[in-house]
């Protein structure tokens, strides 16, 4: 395990709208820490809190509790003036892009450094290197309303990376695009932190997004941390009910099964699914096993996912099936 | 003859732009300053929206008409006299500038909360964000505001001839309603027809050319 420095520190954060009856909790007590380089995901349902957490992160939710410490400096304790220059560091995408809908690509990708005072000129010529780095160079001169949706978020993570910030916050950054294009900004986003080293934070409702691109996952629920681990981790064994619901989604909840031998969700890590488990476990007890859904995806080079079998109707076997099954070091759980 | 009526349409554009240019200048900052200060505006400030919601509200809801003899007081200190089309830009620009805070405040509003968001997350001052994102974003809806405005105020300087106010407005009433005379009535009329048109349509092309989001 290399060294690792934080970069964010999220500390009892809770964040309260509204005030005495009408009060609503978006976060109770978060504490978080993020490190440098790598790429983080929060993930949760809708109003879980995982948005407000994001935008508590460059204040601009201003937590009712708690502070939030970015590079060392604690961003609840600064002045307004002392804040901005500290958010110069924090770059931010958004689900909805937030172009300023009346200027070029290229100013767009600009304006925050026009914000700092830096010439246009300059800017212009900052901004087309970074149009070039995100591959829309020949769209400088277009406008918004000319681009798609991925070309526009491609000009808004150029935009967010204006200022050279150490951290960038993408904030439902693709939930507006259709897989293909989501596809290519997670692979700009990986791609961006591995050449500049800038840490990602991720906020997602889709676990498609954190398998692909974070290492590490913090699973919002109800307002609080409800898991924090390794994204492959979680994805393998989650611990708690949040977790499993985000990995598996209600839709593909399996109910209303007919009765009939016993439900059993095999989780593969990456170790073992070169291998034909369900085949030789099949072939070793001269039982068949029915498969009810399967979903496995690559991740990094390794195969992870699910796989719901009905185990035989015969109890003894069901049993031994099992235990094989741990002996082979297959990670399993029952389902209800 | 043509004479009188070359005058009289120089005397409306004049009292028009004038007061236009006057009302804007009080106007358009209190109209940015309402959205700024609104509760879901950047810096919200109860006391000052409230303030200026107040004093925008009144005025508005005064006629033109009962205003214009109303400030006659404060017409004669500010310009020395309450006759003739200088007098009448004082109520003019007193009736028109809380009109156009309001056509501000509605343009401003219409900037997408997203943008003014990414704005602030990236540094942005309170003013950096009001003159460099919600006054560029809202351009094309300004413009047309400006000429709603612009087309109200010549509607204005018309009824001001009533009370000795100059301009078309005047004329129409000095020689066509009192002299009973209906040729000049009708090209009183036309010619105030043609300006609105003229203002409406320049309006709607300079909207429409400075628009980005549509090309």
């Amino acid at each position: 395990m290399q060294f690792r420095e934080t970069i964010i520190s999220i500390k009892n954060l809770t964040k309260t709208f509204g005030t005495g009856h009408a009060a609503v909790t978006a976060l109770s007590d978060v504490s978080l820490d993020i490190e440098k380089g790598e790429i983080f995901g929060v993930i949760g349902l809708s109003g879980a809190g995982k948005s407000t957490l994001v935008r508590c992160i460059n204040l601009l939710e201003k937590p009712t509790y708690g502070s939030v410490i970015v590079n060392g400096q604690d961003l609840t304790t600064l002045s307004d003036a002392k804040l901005r220059l500290a958010r110069r560091d924090i770059g931010m995408i958004f689900q909805g892009f937030n172009l300023l809908m009346q200027k070029t690509a290229q100013d767009n990708v600009a304006f925050p450094l026009t914000l700092c005072g830096i010439g246009k000129k300059e800017s212009r010529k900052k901004a087309l290197e970074l149009l070039s780095l995100v591959g829309l160079k020949d769209k400088a001169k277009s406008w918004p309303a000319q681009l798609s949706g991925g070309q526009m978020q491609r000009v808004a993570i150029a935009r967010a990376l204006a200022t050279d910030p150490s951290v960038l916050l993408c904030d439902e950054a693709t939930s507006a695009l259709d897989p293909a294009t989501t596809d290519s900004i997670l692979e700009l986003l990986r791609d961006i932190n591995r050449r500049l080293g800038v840490t990602i934070v991720v906020i997602t409702h889709d676990m498609r997004v954190i398998e692909q691109i974070c290492s590490r996952v913090a699973i919002i629920s109800d307002s609080k941390v409800a898991e924090v681990g390794y994204s492959a981790d979680v994805f393998r064994k989650p611990k708690t009910d949040a977790a499993r619901s985000l990995v598996l989604p209600p839709g593909e909840r399996l109910t209303g099964l007919k009765s009939g031998g016993e439900l059993i969700r095999l989780a593969f890590d990456g170790s073992t699914s070169d291998r034909p488990v369900i085949a030789e476990m099949v072939l070793k007890f001269g039982q068949p096993v029915n498969i009810v859904y399967a979903d496995t995806r690559v991740i990094e080079g390794r195969i992870y996912g699910h796989t719901i079998i009905r185990l035989p109707d015969d109890r003894d076997i069901s049993i031994k099936m099992q235990s094989w099954l741990t002996e082979q070091e297959v990670s399993f759980t029952k389902e209800d | 003859m043509l004479n009188l009526v070359f005058s009289g349409f120089l005397e409306t554009l004049f009292m028009t732009l004038v007061s236009v240019a006057f009302a804007y200048i009080i106007g358009l900052p209190i109209g940015l300053a309402l959205v700024v200060t609104a509760p879901e505006g950047i810096k919200p400030a109860r006391g000052v929206n409230a303030v200026l919601g107040v004093i925008v509200n009144i005025l508005r809801s005064v006629p033109f008409l009962i205003l214009l003899v109303a400030v006659v007081p404060l017409t004669r200190l500010i310009m020395g006299t309450a006759v003739g089309s200088a007098a009448t830009v004082v109520p003019l620009v007193i009736a028109a500038f809380p009109f156009v805070a309001r056509i501000i405040e509605a343009s401003a509003k219409e900037v997408d909360r997203g943008v003014i968001e990414a704005s602030l997350s990236m540094g942005a001052t309170t003013m950096q964000i009001v003159t460099r994102v919600i006054l560029p974003e809202c351009l094309p809806s300004l413009i047309n505001g400006a000429a709603i405005v612009t087309m109200t105020i010549l509607g204005y300087s018309a009824m001001s001839g009533i009370v000795g106010g100059g301009g078309l407005g005047a004329i129409a009433i000095n020689y066509g309603y009192y002299r009973n005379n209906s040729q000049i009535m009708l090209i009183m009329i036309a010619i105030l027809v043609i300006m609105v048109l003229f203002f409406q349509g320049l309006g709607t092309y300079f909207s429409r050319v400075s628009d980005k989001r549509i090309n």
